[in-house]
């Protein structure tokens, strides 16, 4: 079990703005707490609906993700910030 | 090649194809090719439910209110929502099973289908609750013209798949005479045949049924028929498992990741994939013409339906790297998040009259504080 240090992240989302990861929020709780406009449904890995391109850094996930998601895709809706990123949303 | 239900040469299932590999002999899951189907079991049970678990039985006093407008939106709605799992209760078990050849896969098919036969029960607890004698609404299902040109499509390419399979199995590859038509079986051609019928499903699931589920939740959007969309979001849930599943296939094959004769199909048939795709679209949005054709309803009309015909649609195809003719950027209908969030979910008689129930109720989340002042 990886014990994550209440630590805050930077989140530069291309195009969009930035945001702050923190560790008790999921990665799309912390875009929404932004007002970042992404896509959701399930909330819970399996819909792929929030897929994200991922140019830099490191994620962990919460719940394994089911839906399909590509090498260089991760899916916000389960999984936390574990370094500064730099991700692109679907617009 | 004959197909047995048990096949008795040794198999390494590690190195089989998904499909038109030998058939499977052993059930086992301690080892796997794809481990994600194996996933997608376990979270399909999960998800298990009962339409009968769902009080409907409110939605009897609602429907009476509704105007006939709004009458005709939504049992025509459940008509093609009967429809769509009455195809996808039995499709996938006779169009696939046959030509499986990972023991992960199967089962994940004959989970997949015993889920949409519970969606199909579910429509008969919803109309038996709304009418005392629903035959009507199912005798029009097979004689309503509007639904039978979409029945057509939706079931040509699992029909095809299935026709060619039982002439490769009984006769194996060659050209064979059927009732003066000839047919040329190849496995190349088998292989085009299930690529497709794989993206005709996809289609199938991933926008057709999203369609309806939009006009679903817009009667709940007005807190009526809460009952009946309380099934859908279960049944939304499940589908959304279904899809998932259908776009890993489809990106296993692309990509390469199984047999790479269906890596070329891929590249090969992106235009009729496409294709496919688009069809659906289109015959979404004739839909929406035939629904409203008595009027509106207040939170959705047949021009709201049909961007958001569009906007999944862009949705759905990028997953399967398809490229749409159009681009949606935001969800013309943002409310549908609130039903397809699977938090919200919920089955407890108790709670099924109010679908309001949960929100704001529960907050699962833990962190590390709030244990901060606990002692052993």
């Amino acid at each position: 079990m990886t014990h994550l240090k209440d630590e805050a992240f930077h989140i530069d989302v291309i195009d969009v703005g930035c945001a702050q990861s923190s560790s008790d929020k999921t990665l799309l709780e912390s875009l929404e707490e932004a007002d970042i406009d992404i896509h959701f449904h399930c909330r819970e890995g399996f819909c792929g609906a929030c897929r994200t391109q991922l140019l830099d850094g490191k994620v962990d996930y919460t719940t394994d993700p089911l839906a399909y998601i590509d090498d260089d895709e991760i899916l916000p809706c389960c999984c936390i910030a574990t370094s500064n990123l730099t991700i692109k949303v679907p617009l | 090649m004959k197909y047995t239900t048990f096949n008795q040469k040794s198999v390494n299932p590690l190195a089989e194809p998904m499909f038109f590999g030998n058939p499977v002999n052993v059930a086992r899951y301690d080892q796997q090719k794809h481990d994600i189907f194996e996933k997608l079991i376990e979270k399909q049970i999960s998800f298990f439910w009962r339409p009968e678990e769902v009080d409907v039985s409110r939605d009897r006093v609602d429907f009476q209110k509704l105007t006939d407008a709004e009458k005709h939106i939504f049992i025509s709605n459940l008509k093609y929502q009967t429809l769509l799992d009455s195809v996808q209760g039995r499709s996938p078990n006779i169009a696939m099973l046959p030509i499986v050849s990972l023991p992960e896969l199967e089962t994940w098919i004959e989970t997949w289908s015993f889920f949409e036969t519970i969606h199909s029960r579910s429509y008969t607890h919803i109309l038996r609750n709304l009418f005392s004698d629903p035959s009507s609404v199912f005798e029009d299902i097979v004689v309503n013209e509007e639904i039978k040109r979409r029945a057509t499509d939706i079931s040509r390419y699992y029909d095809d798949l299935i026709f060619a399979t039982q002439l490769w199995q009984t006769q194996g590859e060659g050209i064979h005479t059927v009732d003066g038509q000839t047919h040329e079986i190849t496995m190349r051609e088998l292989k085009k045949k299930l690529y497709l019928c794989m993206n005709s499903v996809n289609a199938l699931e991933a926008i057709r049924f999203y369609v309806s589920f939009a006009c679903t939740f817009a009667f709940a959007e007005r807190k009526l028929m809460e009952g009946n969309s309380k099934i859908i979001r279960l049944i939304a849930r499940d589908e959304n498992l279904h899809l998932t599943s259908t776009q890993h296939i489809l990106n296993i094959w692309a990509k390469g990741k199984d047999d790479p004769e269906m890596a070329e199909i891929a590249q090969e048939c992106k235009q009729e994939a496409t294709a496919i795709f688009l069809t659906a679209v289109e015959q979404e949005k004739e839909w929406a013409d035939y629904l409203f054709k008595h009027g509106t309803m207040i939170g959705l009309n047949k021009d709201i339906l049909c961007q958001y015909v569009d906007y999944i649609a862009v949705q759905r195809m990028s997953a399967i790297g398809l490229e749409a003719p159009f681009s949606v950027k935001s969800n013309p209908l943002p409310w549908m998040n609130n039903y397809l969030n699977s938090d919200h979910v919920q089955v407890a008689p108790q709670e099924s009259e109010i679908s309001s129930y949960l929100v704001g109720q529960i907050d699962s989340s833990v962190s590390g504080d709030d244990f901060a002042d606990m002692e052993l």
